[in-house]
């Protein structure tokens, strides 16, 4: 049998869990009797034969300082097991994440990863492995996917890796947003299986359409075997302002104040199942207006920069007629509570609908299906007909997106001034690009508006996508925010609040990215990065607002002097020039471009990767060393049977009916004898 | 007194024997009795007719037609414990029967795929799709799998059969953990034409004015 499978869960001595994973080919594997206590073990092939792996530990430090965030994950790999080990973990990361440095850390030596090209760091990274040295590489698999391989992990032997990242924080609507995403959702992967051995370890084979599948779908614990993956995280805020509120949704964290306003956040005994979320609003009337951080690097200035237009009450706006297309993902990693959530957030926005407004709703899995053929006014028979349509939909089957997202975008008749698809999904898929060229493609006159749903959805795929639908991105992680995010949601549905945004520096060469600022709705900033010769003058915003010229200066040279603007700054032009892909240009000449950034900022990306190598040897040459795939959760409130399934029952109740029926007759002949007896 | 409780008591043995037995011969009766009136609309089927339904409350549709060492079986689209009771079911997202890829049928242990059990590797599991091609697997391998083993649902580059079925065989109460699998390779697939020549007479029961009879063509 050629196929591999998974090959079961089966519990091991004391911690030991039994995982399923792919063994690498000619892979050595151990008996149940021949392992020490508390190992990971991952089934193979062939039964009662498991292959070991590491137990894998996070410890998260997050520094908030205004705008900016910084951040170390430490990862620790330990080897229980009597052999030699590799492992490879696949973990997100936030999906504007820059990640600049990795460290591999053996007992008392930190040794500095280096940024390379992809492919020459993998030689690095392959040549250690072989030669016995320990080693750990960093790639990218998607802007929020991760790949740390660690080779050469000893028996008992404890390895660390410290990957350190900055990111510009979320906000939006008057609230702050610190995401950090912990485990990565199985995947719908589409397309057809390709001839060639699957490169990665998943549980996914690669295919036409996600070349890279194996690679982004790691092994997953069923939940009967409890959790792995441990994770401590600690936050500490400095929000710069006094704040109103401050939460954490996801998560019991402990939250302390020292003196002078920082504040501290402490999580621990989590396991990496959900995205941590922590959230702050400003107290009010101390809401940021603008707020700009600099850094000077070899003389070039690196600015960012967040302007926030004046808030709505001011503007009389004249709600225009629309055509609203619902979208909702009813496949099975919507299942449990996610389907729950997009229900009610889908009911809610039907309520919003005026009866001047046309509307229909598609939803999908596998295959999809439309409300209507086509969009219908919103008549108080129609809303009815679409909510009791909606009460009924239920979870089941794959995420084949492109059809329904290509149904929702064509505009076949232009009954009303405004045209909106509203897109309810976990974006829980692998071929995210393949989407994001559609829609670039289709987007016409349309507006599209992704509503995440769920503990860990795949936020790279919710943000690009409403960056290329010119809309706007709204998350809602358990059923208590529906309310909360759906009303956010309303108000950008209104109207774009600021449109033809114009900025002028005071360098005309400045480098600015976003080089184009969308449109913003309701409650959104400018937020922009920019490298330029001096920061003497100001940052002049203009734009549209109802119709009235808005015009804004923000004095450059009063702005704080931050660490690592240039590395945010960079990040924004990779994403800019990754997009470019989408929108047509050739993948050689984007990685050009891309290598030239990366290389030159020391940043992950998807053709970049960062390579550590311990220079003396350690694994004898006559050990072997043994791969293994660090398995993940499944995401918090997700159904394992929904998304893997499980294989259709093959027996009826035939034989019990039969054999009761048996007894029931041998009994009573056996009465009729006593009583002649008797 | 006694003995009027020992009557009272072996009549209700006696009805309980008398419903479980009807309930469980209804069981194998409805195995056996689907598969002809699912052998009706495989005829229509394949004669090009669309989504034929057996019978007019159906909420499926045959797909295919699976030749085991022991006799064949019209296969419905889906398997849902409702298909199940009537045909093996053919697993809906998995690749079409003689399609590339993997198709996976599944059946009851005790009914229509109890002869899984005795499948040994160089077996010959035929299927004809509606088109009447025939496709013929040859067996691979077998095994217990738990239920949650979906990896042998996994899609494969070449054309792969895979049957699954309770586990154990024996086993009185249904609902168990446990699965047997057995997976079949692509050897060759004949299209209607070169089948035709080939075909064996089909003995099918049709139905004669208001009489089922038995046909050998």
């Amino acid at each position: 049998m050629a196929s591999r499978f998974f090959s079961g869960l089966v519990t091991v001595a004391l911690l030991a869990v039994a995982v399923v994973a792919f063994p690498q080919q000619g892979e050595e594997t151990i008996g149940l009797g021949e392992v020490g206590r508390g190992s990971l073990l991952a089934a193979t092939e062939t039964p009662g034969r498991y292959i070991a792996v590491p137990l894998q530990s996070t410890e998260v430090e997050i520094t908030v300082k205004g705008l900016v965030v910084e951040a170390v994950v430490e990862q620790t790999f330990e080897n229980r097991s009597n052999e030699w080990l590799e492992g490879v973990y696949v973990f997100p990361l936030p999906q504007g994440a820059a990640v600049h440095a990795m460290k591999l850390v053996v007992g008392n030596r930190v040794i500095e990863g280096q940024v390379q090209e992809r492919e020459a760091a993998r030689k690095v990274y392959q040549q250690a492995k072989t030669e016995g040295k320990k080693a750990s590489l960093v790639e990218q698999e998607r802007p929020n996917i991760f790949t740390t391989s660690v080779a050469n992990i000893g028996p008992g032997e404890a390895i660390a890796v410290r990957i350190a990242y900055q990111e510009i924080l979320e906000y939006d609507s008057g609230r702050f947003l610190l995401r950090f995403p912990m485990v990565v959702g199985p995947r719908y992967i589409p397309g057809k299986p390709v001839e060639t051995e699957s490169e990665g370890m998943g549980w996914a084979f690669d295919t036409d359409k996600v070349p890279d599948a194996s690679r982004i779908t790691p092994p997953v614990l069923h939940p009967d075997n409890g959790k792995i993956n441990p994770v401590k995280l600690t936050v500490s805020l400095d929000a710069g302002m006094p704040l109103e509120r401050l939460i954490c949704p996801s998560h019991p964290a402990q939250i302390s104040a020292d003196e002078g306003g920082l504040r501290r956040i402490r999580l621990e005994g989590a396991f990496a199942d959900r995205d941590f979320v922590l959230e702050w609003v400003p107290a009010r009337g101390r809401e940021p207006r603008a707020a700009v951080f600099t850094e000077e690097l070899d003389g070039v200035y690196y600015v960012l920069a967040m302007v926030m237009p004046p808030a709505d009450e001011f503007v009389e706006t004249v709600r225009l007629p629309r055509e609203t297309v619902f979208v909702i993902d009813t496949s099975g990693s919507m299942g449990g509570a996610s389907i729950l959530q997009a229900r009610q957030a889908l009911l809610l926005a039907l309520e919003q609908l005026r009866p001047e407004d046309f509307f229909n709703i598609i939803e999908f899995d596998s295959n999809f299906t439309e409300l209507w053929p086509e969009s219908r006014p919103a008549m108080p028979a129609a809303v009815a007909e679409a909510k009791m349509w909606v009460e009924r939909l239920d979870a089941n089957g794959g995420t084949e997106m492109m059809g329904p997202l290509l149904a929702a975008l064509s505009d076949r008749f232009e009954h009303t001034p405004l045209r909106q698809v509203i897109f309810i999904t976990d974006g829980c898929v692998g071929n995210e690009d393949a989407l994001f060229g559609a829609i670039n493609a289709e987007l016409g006159r349309s507006r599209l508006f992704t509503i995440g749903i769920g503990s860990a959805p795949n936020s790279h795929f919710m943000e690009r996508a409403a960056t290329f639908g010119r809309g706007s991105f709204t998350h809602i992680g358990t059923p208590s925010e529906v309310s909360l995010r759906m009303g956010e949601l309303f108000a950008k549905l209104e109207n774009p609040v600021l449109a033809d945004i114009e900025l002028v520096w005071p360098d005309p060469d400045a480098d600015t990215w976003p080089n184009r600022v969308p449109d913003l709705y309701s409650g959104e900033p400018v937020v922009v990065t920019a490298r330029l010769g001096t920061l003497h003058g100001d940052l002049e915003a203009s734009g549209v607002r109802a119709h009235q010229a808005w015009r804004t200066g923000v004095k450059l040279s009063v702005g704080k002097d931050s660490a690592g603007i240039n590395r945010l700054w960079a990040r924004r032009k990779i994403a800019a020039l990754m997009d470019d892909r989408a929108r047509g240009v050739a993948e050689t000449e984007v990685r050009e471009k891309v290598l030239e950034v990366a290389l030159e900022h020391h940043l992950v990306s998807k053709y970049t990767s960062l390579v550590a190598v311990d220079v003396t040897p350690t694994r004898p040459e006559d050990a072997e060393l043994k791969s293994g795939a660090v398995p993940t959760n499944l995401p918090a409130g997700w159904q394992h049977d929904k998304v893997f399934g499980h294989l259709p029952k093959g027996a009826t109740p035939g034989r019990v009916h039969l054999l009761t029926a048996l007894l029931a007759l041998a009994l009573a002949v056996a009465l009729r004898g006593l009583r002649t007896v008797v | 007194m006694r003995r009027r409780l020992a009557s009272a008591l072996s009549l209700l043995l006696l009805a309980v024997g008398g419903v479980q037995g009807g309930r469980g011969a209804w069981i194998y009766a409805k195995a056996e009795l689907a598969q002809i009136l699912l052998r009706r609309s495989w005829a229509d089927t394949r004669a090009g007719r669309e989504r034929v339904r057996p019978w007019p409350w159906a909420d499926a549709w045959p797909v295919a037609r699976i030749i085991l060492p022991d006799g064949d079986h019209i296969v419905l689209g889906g398997a849902s414990g409702r298909n199940l009771a009537f045909a093996p079911g053919h697993l809906d997202g998995t690749a079409p029967p003689g399609g590339s890829g993997t198709c996976v049928v599944a059946g009851h242990r005790d009914t229509h795929f109890s002869v899984l059990e005795d499948l040994v590797e160089g077996d010959r599991v035929l299927l004809e799709d509606a088109s009447g091609t025939v496709t013929t697997y040859r067996v691979t391998a077998t095994a217990v799998v738990d239920e949650n083993e979906t990896g042998v649902l996994a899609e494969s580059a070449e054309p792969t059969l895979v049957l699954i079925t309770c586990w154990p065989f024996d086993a009185v109460i249904p609902g168990g953990p446990q699965r047997y699998v057995v997976w079949a390779e692509h050897v060759e697939t004949l299209k209607r034409s070169n089948v035709e020549r080939q075909r064996p007479p089909s003995r099918s029961w049709s139905r004669v004015g208001s009489s089922w009879r038995y046909f050998v063509r």
